[in-house]
């Protein structure tokens, strides 16, 4: 009697969460998501507005949640397109070791051809390279001539009075802070590093420009906004050391075959997004903290994308 | 170590009202003066530069708080009650009022003479303290002088009022919380609603299994105690794991079972949300109406089938409105812990308040981050006070 009871309790609840969560069923819409950062937000608003001006139905799940959970959703199909990055491939697919991720190109091509296995097409990427740099004060890289790792290297190895803010991942990763160290010749000890859980350049970035706990260097993403407000620059990567993350919109080839005008409109919208520009609505939406939707808004009507 | 509420009896004193007004008032300029009334920020990002009350707030405002300050001190020195409980009344309602006033006009002044568009005004540790210790004035006074429940609700919404209409006149506008809504109104709206609708959805879920769960307890004590087990278990998952934890089995069935999948039920979103919220409601609403029923006295139940009720009546009209009671705080507690544990839920993709919570951490961007916890923490003090009102309201028994 009583398992009868609990068994039809059981049913009863699945059968409310399904019908409660049936507000958020399929049906026909291309459901967009985007991860839960402001350069998701903001990518994913862009797509959002630019189907849905074209006429296309669009289902709005921008800012989803992490980088696994929204993966995950588009290879379950519970969402149609979100905006990924092409070195992230790397990592999805077990193989980031391979040096094709360093170039651009040739990382785009690979995470094409390796994500066709999982019916999922990477359309046109920004020619914006969003990877981990280390990032120093401006006072200090005026005082000391700073502008690329290789200076970085030599005045860090020479003696140069350094604490850099990074995250674990950062600082122990073989592809991260280990690289630049080989490539540009300088080491970092123990107490010239500040680590963090986790993998936030806004406070890393914070924590430079307040020169928390001695920091006056900061890791950070090549597309961040906040770079300018806070007095920090980005030392570049003249050896081209990190793997290059561009960002793509990534959809599933059976909602792409549907409406195949999907590419046609995305693609130019992509491409114009250069590393300045992203960087410059980065900072909109991070440091004025304006809307993501109303950045991209503003973006796509300035441009004339909104077809 | 003497604790606060041993503290005045270990002296040869009692906890009379005019004592827990002193206290408040001790706490309130200790808090109010020692820290900073509101922070000045160059951008949204970077720490704020504390500024204290009289730095920060015009003279007019100062006087203003000033004045319900000596009503209360008035109020706390009189030796008759008829002038004590009016006064101390109207000096921390003036005080509540004012420091909000206060902390917005100052907010519109900084920010006016700021030099550069994005200096942000954010309310200081100060400001809380003043507003929390006012407010435990108000309903300390109000207890005190004997003010039936329901005057109180209704001084409280008149007071919310006053405070809505300051809102309403863009009184608070330049507040760095109030600017980083105004940047997002659409999108707040739709996670207030998301929020709002998973704690409701979870709440109507929690009681259809767990009040039958309860009364199957009353009866079947073997059963209660293994359902309590085990319920007492999933109380003790820590709510992030549990969300993470029914993403996988959720996916694997609702790409077993397509129907499920056209239903909406997938492995991230509400449906896990929902689930992992109404396990966690399970164990207080069946223990609640457990205890509830059993409370209702045998001897009474016995007059009823004396008078020859049927089983269900003698549920209806004997059992359930003594048990009600002990319902209805189960289910405000209940419904207080789901507003916040509904916060989580943003983390996999179920939305709500906790988007604004995780994204003001993804950017560093502390108003963000109060901006979902402070709506949270509203809507639970809000559903609080409902529940309050609707448990006075079907309570049988009147004391007289």
């Amino acid at each position: 009697m009583a398992r009868k009871v609990l068994g039809i309790l059981a049913g009863l609840m699945l059968g409310v969460a399904a019908s409660t969560g049936g507000a958020n069923a399929m049906g026909d819409k291309i459901v967009v998501a985007s991860k839960i950062d402001t350069e998701g937000a903001l990518l994913g608003n862009m797509i959002v507005q630019v189907l849905e001006h074209a006429g296309l139905p669009v289902e709005n799940k921008v800012s989803l949640g992490p980088t696994k959970i929204v993966r995950t959703a588009i290879l379950s199909g519970d969402v149609d397109i979100y905006p990924e990055y092409t070195g992230n491939a790397g990592f999805f697919f077990n193989v980031d070791s391979d040096p094709a991720w360093k170039n651009g190109e040739a990382g785009y091509e690979k995470a094409k051809s390796l994500d066709a296995a999982n019916k999922i097409v990477w359309l046109a990427p920004a020619p914006a390279n969003n990877t981990w740099a280390i990032s120093v004060r401006s006072d200090l890289a005026d005082q000391n001539k700073l502008k690329t790792m290789e200076d970085f290297g030599k005045w860090v190895a020479g003696g140069g009075k350094v604490k850099l803010a990074g995250s674990a991942e950062f600082v122990e990763s073989p592809a991260a802070l280990p690289s630049f160290q080989t490539a540009y010749g300088f080491k970092l000890t123990a107490d010239q590093l500040l680590v963090l859980s986790g993998g936030d350049t806004s406070a890393t970035e914070k924590a430079a420009a307040e020169q928390t706990s001695g920091v006056n260097s900061a890791m950070a993403y090549g597309t961040d906004g906040q770079l300018a407000a806070l007095g920090l620059v980005v030392m570049s990567d003249t050896k081209g050391v990190q793997p290059v993350y561009e960002p793509a919109p990534t959809v599933r080839a059976e909602v792409l075959d549907k409406y195949p005008k999907i590419k046609d409109l995305l693609d130019p919208v992509f491409k114009s997004l250069s590393l300045e520009t992203l960087q410059q609505l980065n900072s909109k939406i991070a440091v004025d903290g304006q809307d993501a939707k109303k950045v991209a808004a503003d973006y796509l009507t300035a441009k004339g994308l909104l077809k | 170590m003497a604790s606060l509420a041993t503290l005045l009896p270990a002296a040869g004193m009692r906890w009379t009202g005019r004592n827990v007004v002193l206290v408040l008032l001790a706490v309130g300029l200790a808090g109010g003066l020692g820290l900073a009334f509101v922070g000045l920020a160059p951008n949204r990002i970077l720490s704020s530069k504390p500024l204290s009350l009289f730095a920060a707030a015009r003279p007019g405002f100062v006087g203003l708080l000033g004045a319900g300050l000596a009503l209360i001190i008035v109020g706390a020195g009189a030796r008759a009650r008829r002038v004590a409980g009016p006064a101390v009344l109207a000096g921390a309602t003036i005080v509540f009022v004012g420091t909000f006033a206060a902390a917005g006009d100052a907010a519109t002044a900084l920010v006016h003479a700021a030099a550069s568009p994005s200096a942000r005004v954010s309310l200081g540790g100060g400001f809380w303290v003043i507003v929390l210790a006012s407010a435990l004035a108000m309903i300390e006074a109000m207890n005190r002088l004997g003010i039936p429940v329901a005057l109180r609700f209704l001084a409280g919404v008149l007071v919310a009022a006053i405070l809505a209409g300051f809102a309403a006149m863009g009184w608070f506008d330049d507040l760095s919380i109030v600017r980083e809504w105004a940047n997002r109104r659409d999108q707040y709206a739709s996670a207030l609603t998301e929020h709002i609708e998973l704690v409701l959805a979870a709440l109507v879920v929690a009681l259809l299994i767990g009040v039958p769960l309860g009364v199957l307890a009353t009866a079947q004590r073997n059963l209660s105690r293994r359902v309590f087990v085990i319920l007492s278990l999933i109380q003790t998952i820590p709510s992030i794991a549990l969300f993470g934890l029914l993403i996988g089995p959720l996916t694997v069935l609702s790409d077993a079972v397509p129907w499920l999948r056209d239903l909406g039920v997938r492995g991230i979103g509400f449906a896990p949300a929902l689930i992992a919220l109404v396990l966690y409601s399970l164990l207080p609403i069946a223990r609640n109406t457990e205890v509830g029923f059993l409370g209702v006295p045998p001897a009474v139940v016995d007059a009823a089938r004396g008078m020859g009720m049927t089983r269900l009546q003698i549920m209806t009209r004997v059992s359930v409105p003594l048990a009600l009671p002990v319902l209805l705080a189960g289910l405000r507690i209940v419904t207080v812990q789901l507003v916040g544990l509904a916060v989580v839920a943003a983390l996999i993709g179920a939305g709500g308040l906790g988007s604004f919570v995780f994204l003001g951490l993804g950017q560093t961007a502390t108003d963000l981050v109060l901006l979902g916890a402070i709506s949270a923490i509203l809507l639970a003090l809000i559903a609080d006070a409902a529940l309050r009102l609707l448990a006075i309201a079907v309570t049988p028994v009147r004391r007289s």
